[in-house]
């Protein structure tokens, strides 16, 4: 049987409150969840569905059963919003967690969260899921949409090399310079573009001109910084690398 | 205006830090993220009687901090802009990639690293500074093969140290 028309009752068993922000916002005109058939009840009398956040402390714990208990006996539905009631989440190892599967075993699924305790019938994550994510969940328990998830298993066995030895090692040591110096996100999107410019260019003062090429391209100055860092850096690692073999051909000469 | 969202597609935007996958034919299996994620959704399961690794990232689990992506060495993990991630079944959010250990060459037991490490390895030493056959010689040693090979190297008098 699917559900027409959920009435839902929020329940927070120690969220940290990002997740029933979310739930507010999915309630705003603008996501506007009504058009799927859902009503916010006071109670759990009413309720059809339970949206249940949080980790479940172990204070929330005898008040969820409650709450569960009290709903109609059918559909008694529960929806796990967010990743702490879908597994733990960040909180899955605190002493306030009520769980009853071992704290730092191996298995996967990840245990945890409410839905050790409760059967749950749609899984939310996300840390807090976007609004999307929740009209996406609710729309999957009312038959509207299909699933996209499923589970995957890779046994591979080829593997991509990278280019060249000496490239490839060079943009291990750039890695780790451009995320110091920009973070991640764009230091790593930009590092991409710039080795494609050193396996094009060859030499270091060709590969001069192309980063200034690429320089008046971009707009925004903290890439053109970046840009102008790992050219600086490009060019010490090569410096390092050449005296590191002009030492071992002195030693190589003198042993022989 | 409201939104039409689940009956019409909708992207988010560039910067957002969505679910994160992993692509298998980067992936070696060295568990740099196994070793950051704070809430433990990769973990990595080694089992050495039929010498195999599992990489397995639990969406579940996974709060999106994207420290798995800026700490693997190759790129293999990544977020990407998807968010549907609801499901009914909890091991539709599991992934799993599964190598293969590398063997020692001396004792014939699985080491705790994989095949795929000591070629990422081999491929990113820069040409002209080491002994390439040297390295590849010595290479699949497990852990008290290593340690014996390096008393044995250190005891002999007079000769060359490895």
């Amino acid at each position: 049987m699917k559900p027409r028309s959920l009435w839902v009752f929020h329940l927070n068993t120690g969220a940290c409150n990002g997740c029933d922000i979310e739930i507010l916002d999915v309630l705003t005109p603008y996501h506007d969840i009504e058009r799927l058939g859902v009503k916010l009840v006071p109670t759990p009398r009413h309720a059809h569905a339970l949206l249940v956040t949080g980790p479940l402390t172990r204070q929330a714990y005898y008040s969820a059963r409650k709450a569960y208990s009290a709903m109609p006996s059918k559909p008694r539905i529960v929806i796990a919003i967010g990743t702490c009631a879908c597994s733990g989440g960040i909180f899955y190892n605190s002493y306030a967690i009520r769980r009853e599967s071992d704290r730092l075993s191996l298995e996967y699924p990840r245990k945890g969260g409410t839905s050790e305790f409760l059967p749950v019938d749609i899984y939310v994550p996300g840390c807090p899921p976007r609004p999307e994510e929740i009209l996406y969940g609710i729309a999957l328990l009312r038959g509207l949409v299909k699933k996209k998830m499923g589970g995957e298993h890779y046994t591979v066995k080829e593997l991509v090399l990278p280019r060249s030895q000496f490239n490839a090692w060079v943009e291990l040591l750039l890695r780790a310079k451009i995320r110091r110096e920009i973070g991640y996100f764009d230091g790593y999107a930009l590092l991409k573009d710039f080795m494609e410019l050193v396996e094009k260019s060859n030499s270091p003062e060709e590969l001069g001109k192309m980063v200034e090429l690429m320089k008046k391209r971009i707009k925004d100055s903290r890439l053109r910084y970046g840009l102008e860092m790992l050219y600086k850096h490009y060019i010490g690692v090569v410096r390092m690398y050449e005296s590191i073999l002009a030492e071992k051909k002195v030693v190589l000469g003198v042993s022989k | 205006m409201t939104k039409s969202y689940p009956f019409e597609p909708e992207e988010a935007p560039p910067e957002y830090r969505g679910l994160p996958r992993i692509n298998p034919l980067l992936c070696i299996g060295c568990g740099a993220c196994t070793n950051v994620c704070p809430p433990n959704a990769v973990i990595r399961i080694d089992d050495c009687s039929s010498g195999t690794r599992r990489i397995v990232l639990d969406v579940g689990r996974c709060i999106r901090c994207a420290r798995c992506e800026e700490s693997c060495p190759t790129g293999a993990i990544r977020l990407t802009r998807e968010f549907e991630a609801a499901t009914d079944d909890r091991n539709d959010h599991v992934e799993v990639v599964e190598m293969k250990l590398a063997k020692c060459r001396n004792c014939g037991s699985f080491t705790d690293y994989t095949e795929r490490q000591v070629h990422k390895v081999l491929s990113i030493i820069p040409p002209g500074i080491l002994d390439f056959e040297r390295i590849r010689d010595k290479l699949p040693l497990c852990s008290e093969c290593k340690r014996s090979l390096t008393i044995i190297n250190a005891s002999r008098v007079g000769g060359e140290w490895r």
